[in-house]
């Protein structure tokens, strides 16, 4: 499959997060790495450089891709999306990546709220008292 | 292969990594969904056969991986985290190995963040990563080796 816009991509990997919602098993792989295929080739190396890759002389993109880690036995059901994300776009993408994978990843332990409400409470409780005592 | 018990560190030498190799290392995240174990979901089925569903006591659980690997060189660092409060924080620390990836110039938090980090430290791992790349110089990798080895017991203790 070819690679999606970054607009696509998210939409199809929320897509993929919620075939996942409900079910008990299963996963969800993300990868990412630069981009070096079907570009510019990097300078020489020389005796003052002796890895180019190092400090291209331009910013590199980086590819991002999602699969449902699907196997040899459903290949019929696997799912890969990917997408090239250019250098300066990268702080955007990952905001909104970082969002759809919060909201996809359903199953993870939530954060623990009862004690900290527990404490809430005590604290308003005593800050409402305080405020009674000073008011009147 | 080890997992590391903060993010924060598996970040750090994420980032060490990727300086040191930026065209091979690639970032996996893996979300799995793990079935209850069946163990447990067959107490709750005979501690509470007329409650509501098992299903409902021992919903799924989910972990978030996170995998630097380097194939070059061979060295796997991991982070592993149930927590769903994480998750925004450890995708924007993707964001931010993902500008490294791009060779772009650290940002003025990373800067932060690697200003202080001994430079001890930065050392080790550099052996650590040359010892695992296996290949790499016999007397040079060895001693690297000997001493990550030495540092983690050290941790251990």
């Amino acid at each position: 499959m070819g690679r999606l816009s970054n607009d696509e991509f998210f939409s199809k990997l929320i897509e993929l997060f919620d075939q996942r919602k409900g079910k008990d098993h299963g996963s969800i792989v993300l990868t990412q790495k630069r981009l070096t295929y079907d570009q510019p080739p990097l300078p020489e190396s020389t005796s003052e450089t002796i890895f180019p890759d190092l400090h291209p002389p331009r910013p590199m993109p980086v590819l991002v891709r999602a699969t449902n880690a699907k196997g040899k036995e459903s290949r019929a059901e696997k799912i890969k999306l990917s997408t090239v994300v250019d250098a300066e776009a990268l702080p955007a993408f990952f905001e909104r990546y970082a969002e759809v994978c919060k909201l996809g990843m359903v199953t993870l332990k939530p954060r623990d709220r009862s004690k900290r409400k527990g404490k809430a409470k005590k604290k308003k409780g005593g800050a409402a008292a305080t405020a009674a005592v000073g008011a009147s | 292969m080890p997992y590391y018990e903060t993010s924060q560190e598996w970040l750090r030498q994420s980032t060490l990594l990727l300086e040191a190799r930026p065209t091979t290392t690639r970032i996996t995240t893996k979300y799995h969904i793990s079935k209850p174990t069946s163990r447990s979901s067959r107490k709750s089925k005979a501690a509470a056969p007329d409650t509501t569903t098992p299903s409902a006591q021992h919903p799924p659980r989910g972990t978030l991986t996170l995998k630097t690997y380097d194939p070059h060189s061979g060295v796997v660092l991991k982070y592993k985290t149930t927590k769903a409060a994480e998750v925004s924080r450890l995708i924007l620390s993707l964001g931010r190995l993902g500008r490294r990836m791009a060779g772009l110039p650290k940002e003025s938090e990373a800067d932060e963040a690697m200003a202080d980090a001994p430079p001890a430290s930065t050392t080790t791992a550099e052996g650590k990563t040359q010892a695992q790349g296996g290949s790499g110089g016999g007397a040079g990798g060895s001693g690297g080796g000997g001493g990550g080895k030495g540092k983690k017991k050290k941790g251990k203790k």
